[in-house]
Formats: structure tokens, C-alpha cells, sequence
């Protein structure tokens, strides 16, 4: 009862974290992805190549493409329009245009478990393996958002293929930068000639996002009061799992989403038992489904 | 702002209607479906089958198996548990034990069209190839379009445990067979007599003559049309006779995938490509 009024004041006052309550208007455009997938690399990304004259820190990028899941309904509300707004939400048929970001689950396991650590959620010998089962479970606090796999199934389901939905995949932001932010621009409606994609890709690099954080970490919300020993910039580099992944972890996530991880282009280390189905399933996606595909499925 | 502090209040006392936001326990079952799929007869036959002593009718089946957008927090929160709820949502990662009824789209847009009447949301005379436009974007319902609710939920539970998928046609050809599913689903041990008194219970004659007696003290009933009832024709197939040429093709064009996978029989000479091939990674695996 105590957490209803303290919840109902909020409401009242419009200072409650608008999340999936958030009202959504005709000309909003999201920028959505499962946590720890890239959301906020194409944050930067997005804010620099809308606003040039205002290069995206951390200190402005909750002005520039706020994010759903920090700021309050009244705040969303005072943005202005046409917003750009950050969520990690699964499918929600309100949104009206969406850029997806996905990335391979199994190094989104890896980088969770850093971000855990870094916002003092689990101990630093937490046991991966364990981790790793309940990311693929459902049992970690992203399960809010749904698993990995209902997350992305639930938006490239409903809305793959469609008009006013892009589908990036990170890896493919990582080998070749300019030839995606070229499909968001298009997405956006904004020309965009090369000058002008360089210096977003500029202004968004790893590097320089470190060198933000540095400064600025103490400011953002997503990272002040967390551990600074930790970067929320991670190795920003695809396959990191190879490495770093127990294999019977690596086979629980690929067990767990093989079709999806398959037809995203995710190459499996543990094929499933060699079907005529699941041989044709593989067969199907290579080379590269997605970037074979272009811009808009 | 006033009506912020109206529903804020309401929030305080719980009063409001959760829907979406439905405080969700672990032991939950729901019955989805997009609406005008079977939802409501669906729910007196599990009405029916989980409580043999109490027939489910319109006047106790929001206490039996709530519907979250016409009980109140307060209400909901007070139920027995198991909780049965009743929900047109599209996926939800909370829900964990679901039973979902899928119908074909083509008579899911009649009947809602129909539906839309009932409530004076159009007149008898609105145009049906307007409103399938309409129906086929999304516009005519808050729990997105019959594609997106369908493949929202396939996509992610189908073939996981806790989730059973039933089409309506199925369950109109042979509904004995179907509840002996859900039951197992359900873990209820029943005999076939108790299964043909579930099936007899909740039939389309029976939920008439309910209707008729009752239709004013239910949520989804009191204060539309009596002229057009809620319990409908209760069959597969009305769109062959009613749906213009062009609403049919507009809805094939629109859901060819998902719907041959469902084994609803298109119409058209020659189905679309698909162009959702990670939803058709989903539908290659059989659906039973």
C-alpha cells in the first residue's frame, strides 16, 4: 500500500519513469534493441547525424534521443517534436516508426554480465555459467524487457518486412559504419552526403564515447553512482564470446534461440542434430540473409 | 491535469482497470486471443471445465475469469488464486501459462466489423472494404493488428512449454477433442462426460439463450445495440459469403505466411512472397 501512494504521487505529479506507460505520438520515432545490443552507440550516432550543430555528449544525449526508460512521462512529454526516444521495450504495436538494433546473443550475455557488475547488481566472481542460464531463462532483472530471443522475436515478427521498421544488426554497424548510418539516414528522410556521415561516425566513436565517459559519467543517468572501475563502454568489438564463454554456455544460448540466431546470420557453433528441416534452415540463410536483404526488412 | 489527479486518485484506491498493466502472478493462466477469435466461449468452456459446480454464464464470468479491462486492480488482486484471466494482449513476456486462440483473419475482420456496429462505432451501412483497410493496419482495435498479435506470440512461445495454441476452427469441428487438450495443458484429469456437460455448457444455443436474459449486466454488452448480438454466427467461413473480392485479397496479401502456416486456404491464385523471413524461421518448424 505504502509503494500504491508513493506510486499514485508520482503518477500525479508526472515524475513516474514513463517505460511502457510512455504516451507515444503519430511522429515519434524509437530507437529500440535489447539491452547491452548498441542503443547507445546509435543514440550518438543518430543525435549527431540530426543535430550537427550540437555534437552528443553524455551530458545532452538524454535532450538529443531520451530514453524511455530513464526519464519521466512529464519530462517525455516537454520533448520536442518530432522526438527521437530511446527503449528497450518488446513489441509494442503503439510505436509508429522503429529502428532495431540486434546484436549476437551471445556476446550480449557478456556484456550484461559487465554491466551487473558495474551497477553493483551481481559480485565480480559471479559465477558465468550460472549467468549465462538465467539470461536464457528469463531470471535476470532484462527479463522486464523479455528474454533476448522474445525480444527480437517479438519485433521482427510483427513488424519485419514492413514499412517504418529497420533492422540493424551491431555487427554490421561495426564492419562498415557509413553503409548503415546511410540506411538510418534514409529512414529519417535527411540527405546525408559522406562529409556529414563521417563526422557523426566522428563524433560517435568508441574512442571519443570513452573520453565522454570519463568526463561525464559522474552526469548521466545511466551511469552515475555505479562502479567507475567498469566502463559502460565496453570492448565494442563483435565475438568477444569466442574467447571469453564457457562452450556449454555458448550451447545453452544457441540451443535456446538456433532459428533466429540462424536467419540473423549468427553462425552456430553447435548446429542442432542434423534435420532435413534444420539443414534447409541454414542452407536458406547463407551467405547473409539480413544485409543480403538491404534496408528495410 | 484534473484528469491526471481523477486517475491518480483512482490509481490510490485501486480502482482502475489495470489492463495492460496487470500486476501478474507466477501461477496465472490466460486465455488470449485477438479479439472476436473465440475468446469469450473459450473462457465458459474453461469456466466450465475448471468449475463443474458453478455453470459459467454472463454474470459470473468476470468473477470466474476475469477480464482485466473491466475488473478493477483492487478486484483483481483479490481473486482466488490460480488465477484464470482473460486477455486480447499481444505478447507479454509476464505471462508464463497461455492458452491462445488464433481464428482466420477473414472472419475475425467480419466479425468485428459486426462488433463495431453493436457498439454504434459505425453504422450498418459503413463500407466493408473500408473498414478491412482499417482492420488490416491496425486502426480498429489497441491490441495491434491480427498479424502483429498472432506472430507477437508465435514467434516467441510456440513449441515452449506453457503455451498451447488452438484454432477456432479446430475446436468448432471437434470440440470434445480440443478441451481434452486444454485440460491436459491445464492439468485437470476429466472424464469424457464431464468433457461433453463442458462442451454442452458453453455451447452457441446455450450462450444465446444466456445473452438474451443477461446481456445488460455484462462489461462487454450492457449499453450497445440489442438489435446485434454479441454470440454471432458461431461459424467458420462467413467471409466467403460477405467479404467483398478486394477486402479478401487486401487481407491474404497482408498475412499470406502466417496464414498458410495456421492452414487457413488462400484464395488467391498465388500467395505474396513472404518478405518476413525471420517470423518464416518460426513457421518452418510444423505447427503440431
Amino acid at each position: 500500500m505504502k509503494y500504491g501512494i508513493k506510486r499514485a504521487i508520482k503518477y500525479l505529479l508526472g515524475t513516474d519513469i514513463a517505460g511502457r506507460n510512455l504516451a507515444v505520438y503519430p511522429d515519434d520515432t524509437f530507437i529500440v534493441s535489447y539491452p547491452r545490443s548498441g542503443n547507445t552507440w546509435t543514440r550518438f550516432l543518430v543525435g549527431n547525424l540530426i543535430s550537427p550543430d550540437q555534437p552528443a555528449t553524455f551530458a545532452n544525449i538524454e535532450r538529443l534521443v531520451p530514453d524511455a526508460e530513464a526519464q519521466s512521462s512529464r519530462y517525455l512529454k516537454r520533448v520536442p517534436r518530432p522526438r527521437v526516444i530511446k527503449s528497450h521495450q518488446y513489441f509494442d504495436h503503439r510505436y509508429p516508426r522503429v529502428i532495431y538494433i540486434v546484436r549476437d546473443p551471445r556476446d550480449v550475455a557478456l556484456s550484461y554480465y559487465n554491466f551487473q557488475r558495474k551497477y553493483r547488481q551481481i559480485e565480480d566472481g559471479f559465477d558465468l555459467t550460472r549467468y549465462v542460464s538465467d539470461f536464457v531463462g528469463g531470471r535476470l532483472s532484462s527479463s522486464g524487457w523479455g528474454t533476448w530471443g522474445e525480444n527480437v522475436g517479438s519485433w521482427i515478427a510483427a513488424r519485419g518486412g514492413q514499412t517504418g521498421f529497420l533492422l540493424l544488426r551491431y555487427e554490421d554497424m561495426i564492419a562498415d559504419t557509413p553503409r548503415e548510418l546511410a540506411k538510418v539516414a534514409a529512414f529519417f528522410g535527411i540527405a546525408a552526403p559522406p562529409q556529414r556521415l563521417a563526422t557523426a561516425i566522428e563524433r560517435s566513436s568508441a574512442d571519443h564515447m570513452r573520453q565522454l565517459e570519463k568526463t561525464q559519467g559522474g552526469e548521466w543517468v545511466s551511469t552515475k553512482n555505479k562502479r567507475d572501475d567498469i566502463p559502460f563502454i565496453g570492448a565494442a568489438s563483435p565475438g568477444t564470446w569466442k574467447a571469453k564463454l564457457p562452450e556449454s554456455s555458448v550451447a545453452e544460448v544457441e540451443s535456446a534461440w538456433a532459428p533466429l540466431m540462424t536467419r540473423l546470420g549468427y553462425e552456430l557453433m553447435n548446429p542442432p542434430p542434423g534435420d532435413a528441416r534444420t539443414a534447409r534452415v541454414v542452407r536458406d540463410a547463407a551467405p547473409h540473409p539480413v544485409a543480403a536483404k538491404g534496408p528495410s526488412e | 491535469m484534473i484528469a491526471r489527479i481523477i486517475a491518480g486518485t483512482r490509481q490510490l484506491l485501486e480502482l482502475h482497470h489495470p489492463g495492460r498493466n496487470l500486476v501478474v502472478f507466477p501461477d496465472d493462466v490466460f486465455i488470449v486471443s485477438y479479439p472476436k477469435s473465440g475468446n469469450t466461449w473459450t473462457r465458459f468452456l474453461i469456466a466450465n471445465l475448471v468449475h463443474p459446480e458453478e455453470p459459467a454464464n454472463f454474470a459470473n464470468i468476470n468473477r470466474i475469469i476475469p477480464d482485466p479491462e473491466a475488473l478493477s486492480k483492487r478486484e483483481l488482486g483479490r481473486l482466488p488464486r490460480p488465477r484464470y484471466i482473460k486477455s486480447h494482449q499481444y505478447f507479454d513476456p509476464r505471462y508464463q501459462k497461455i492458452v491462445y486462440v488464433v481464428r482466420d483473419p477473414r472472419d475475425v475482420a467480419l466479425s468485428q466489423y459486426h462488433f463495431h456496429r453493436k457498439r454504434r462505432l459505425i453504422d450498418d451501412d459503413y463500407p466493408k472494404e473500408k473498414f478491412v483497410t482499417l482492420f488490416v493496419a491496425g486502426e480498429t482495435s489497441v491490441y495491434g493488428s491480427w498479424g502483429e498479435n498472432v506472430a507477437s506470440w508465435v514467434a516467441t512461445r510456440h513449441g515452449r512449454p506453457g503455451f498451447l495454441l488452438l484454432r477456432y476452427e479446430d475446436m468448432m469441428e471437434n470440440a470434445m477433442r480440443e478441451m481434452a487438450e486444454v485440460a491436459s495443458f491445464l492439468g485437470i484429469a476429466v472424464t469424457p462426460e464431464r468433457l461433453a456437460r463442458v462442451v454442452e455448457l458453453s455451447s452457441a444455443d446455450e450462450m444465446r439463450k444466456l445473452e438474451a436474459a443477461q446481456a445488460h449486466m455484462w462489461s462487454s454488452t450492457k449499453d450497445t445495440r440489442q438489435d446485434v448480438p454479441f454470440v454471432r454466427a458461431a461459424k467458420s467461413g462467413g467471409w466467403r459469403a460477405e467479404l467483398p473480392e478486394s477486402a479478401i485479397a487486401e487481407l491474404e496479401t497482408a498475412w499470406a505466411p502466417l496464414m498458410q502456416w495456421l492452414s487457413y486456404e488462400l484464395s488467391l491464385a498465388k500467395a505474396p512472397a513472404n518478405d518476413s523471413r525471420v517470423l518464416q524461421a518460426t513457421l518452418e518448424a510444423p505447427r503440431r
